[in-house]
């Protein structure tokens, strides 16, 4: 059974992963995050909570996901490749496994309300799927442009039960629906659980949200054991927030031998519009945490642009923030173009269609130098069904 | 006057619809019973305020503002009015903390109002405002406990900002302000003003126990009014300003 355990990159009392991560919220809700804390401290390793935990990814999520050995592309390149079927669980993706220990979290704390911010919608079908299972009431805030072009997911979190909130502000994406759903915390701090769909955000949460995720890595870490006797040379996973990247590397930072290469989005190009906070952000505050952010000469947050909705975000959990300045982790990025063809390529190769976000970790596989002989993981955090309309109108095939 | 006269904080965006105006009305305010003028500095994502509030800021934004248009702001005003800037963390941590402070003192600046720096991360930020003899004003909320406001409020200057319920500026949600006023009162002598939805019709009822108020989203619902003029708006401000100065001296 999967248990956290306590990391070296812990973050201090306050939140802070160095300069990176803390608490800047409105006084308001200080007491609730002070509270969360408490109450994740005793959780965090107590064997009843992830007893319960357990018993839904198991049999509700469908964990372990397996770890696949990709051979045909493994043989295009000459290296080994497995991918780690995030893609397979309930609701198709890496999103469920922190939504489900959170929803129960919300349900231990006597919460009766839950909300949470969507971009493309996974993380908002995710917890409509955890409110309906927990009976919890249930608000998602998704900006306007999102829900014009996600109309699928909207129409499933409404399915589900939840009330989807159209946010008109501001450039009308996630970013503008994380500002609606903190003003909605805001003022209902007293009775409203925030699920937070990545490793951002005020602490607790990027610090819990790495602990739900890091179930990915402690499985991969046996599984990889198990079929090659050895740990692998290289992790790819792909960033938004970055859960599923922390929740793959998670298990392997300390390992000498193996490189975590976390991707960004890299959108136009480097020098055009792009995702990619690491490389071309700076450090500044936004949605309660200190971390990189994409922003102009004032401070002014900039709008990202990724083909994948859930890379379409000026930040990054502050944990990458710190992982990026302290070399743990290598970071690169991938374009727009490069994921769309990764996307056919494994979907032609190995009759896996991945999700755009996904995508560009698998096209990392073609940019990686000295792949030969190599052994890799790549995770593959989501499947592609949700973006087939985007990708009919992409690809022309006759 | 007399020393029980309670004070009257006014929040404006600046530079809606641009920096003189911003000037003429900072001016215009501290003339009409403003005592404090916060100058707030728009930011794309205000996640405290409310509509009002944040589409100033948007508008501004849209408009051209740069910070470097506070100073010019603040120059001219806060020789004149007791001044204080009202922006999120980002604004002011992109201009190098270290930097600011001293910068904002040499304007004649009093101090700095931080929505998203809580008690805790403004801690590592105190030695700097206190050498320059700068405030950085404490918020408390309604859902503190009384631990907590004890805390806060011991090292508070100024004044402190009492959020008067648990919302974003310029809702109308009321709550019983007085057992809230109460336990801040124990534990410190401080002036406590009351802020979020105070407006002409609530002020009076607001500033019972408490030793002044703070206004910001009616006066910018008035800026934003489009069948005003700017000479209009101005005018309005003053009077509404003037009007709710005396409702809480009443």
């Amino acid at each position: 059974m999967y248990i956290p355990t306590a990391s070296k990159f812990d973050p201090d009392e306050r939140g802070h992963f160095g300069i990176f991560g803390g608490r800047y919220v409105p006084e308001t809700l200080m007491p609730a995050l002070l509270k969360l804390r408490e109450e994740y401290d005793a959780i965090r390793f107590n064997k009843d909570f992830w007893a319960e935990v357990d018993y839904y990814l198991k049999d509700y999520v469908g964990r372990p996901s397996p770890l696949y050995y990709a051979a045909n592309i493994s043989k295009e390149l000459g290296a080994k490749v497995y991918l780690k079927r995030e893609d397979l669980n309930h609701t198709g993706a890496h999103k469920v496994n922190n939504v489900i220990a959170q929803g129960l979290m919300a349900k231990r704390l006597g919460y009766k309300k839950v909300i949470a911010e969507t971009g493309a919608g996974q993380h908002g079908v995710a917890t409509a799927t955890i409110a309906a299972l927990l009976d919890l009431e249930c608000e998602i805030f998704m900006g306007a442009k999102d829900v014009e072009r996600q109309e699928l997911n909207v129409f499933r979190m409404k399915l589900l039960g939840a009330k989807v909130n159209s946010v008109e502000s501001g450039s009308r994406t996630l970013k503008d629906a994380m500002n609606d759903a903190i003003r909605h915390w805001v003022t209902n701090a007293r009775d409203t659980f925030y699920i937070i769909g990545t490793v951002a955000g005020p602490h607790p949460y990027p610090m819990m949200v790495r602990d739900f995720q890091a179930i990915i890595g402690w499985e991969a870490r046996a599984q990889i054991l198990e079929k090659e006797n050895r740990l692998p040379d290289h992790i790819i996973a792909c960033i938004g927030g970055g859960s599923n990247a922390i929740g793959m590397f998670q298990h392997f930072l300390e390992d000498e031998g193996v490189e975590c290469i976390g991707i960004e989005a890299g959108g136009l190009g480097i020098d055009d519009k792009n995702g990619c906070s690491l490389q071309k952000g700076r450090p500044g505050v936004l949605h309660g945490q200190m971390s990189y952010l994409l922003q102009d000469e004032d401070g002014q947050i900039l709008e990202a642009h990724s083909i994948s909705a859930g890379l379409d975000y000026p930040g990054i959990g502050p944990e990458h923030a710190f992982h990026h300045d302290n070399k743990s982790v290598t970071y690169d990025y991938i374009t727009d173009q490069e994921a769309l063809d990764a996307f056919v390529w494994l979907s032609q190769k190995e009759g896996i269609i991945p999700a755009f976000e996904s995508s560009h970790a698998v096209a990392y596989l073609k940019k990686l130098p000295n792949i030969k002989d190599k052994l890799i993981i790549v995770n593959l955090s989501g499947r592609g069904d949700k973006d087939m309309i985007q990708a009919k109108d992409l690809l022309h095939f006759d | 006057m007399k020393n029980s006269t309670k004070n009257l904080v006014a929040y404006i965006t600046s530079g809606y619809p641009d920096k003189n105006f911003s000037i003429d009305l900072a001016l215009a305010l501290g003339e009409n019973g403003v005592d404090t003028l916060e100058l707030g500095v728009p930011f794309s994502d205000p996640v405290a305020d409310g509509p009002a509030i944040e589409n100033a800021n948007h508008k501004a934004l849209e408009l051209g503002f740069k910070f470097k248009d506070l100073l010019e702001i603040s120059k001219v005003v806060a020789p004149k009015v007791d001044t204080l800037w009202m922006g999120y963390f980002n604004s002011f941590y992109q201009q190098n903390m270290q930097e600011l402070i001293p910068h904002a003192k040499s304007l004649g600046v009093n101090g700095l109002i931080i929505p998203d720096v809580p008690y805790e991360e403004s801690l590592a930020y105190k030695e700097l405002f206190d050498a320059h003899e700068m405030t950085n004003i404490s918020f408390v909320a309604p859902t503190d406990s009384e631990e907590r406001i004890a805390t806060i409020v011991k090292d508070a200057q100024k004044f402190i900002y009492m959020v008067a319920y648990t919302g974003i500026t310029g809702s109308g949600t009321a709550e019983d302000l007085q057992p809230f006023l109460a336990s801040i009162k124990k534990y410190t002598q401080t002036p406590v003003y009351v802020g979020f939805g105070v407006n002409e019709k609530t002020a009076k009822e607001k500033v019972k126990g408490a030793d002044g108020v703070i206004v910001g989203s009616a006066f910018i619902n008035i800026l934003l009014d489009e069948q005003l003029s700017k000479s209009q708006k101005i005018t309005n401000c003053a009077k509404l300003a003037k009007n709710i100065k005396e409702l809480i001296n009443e």
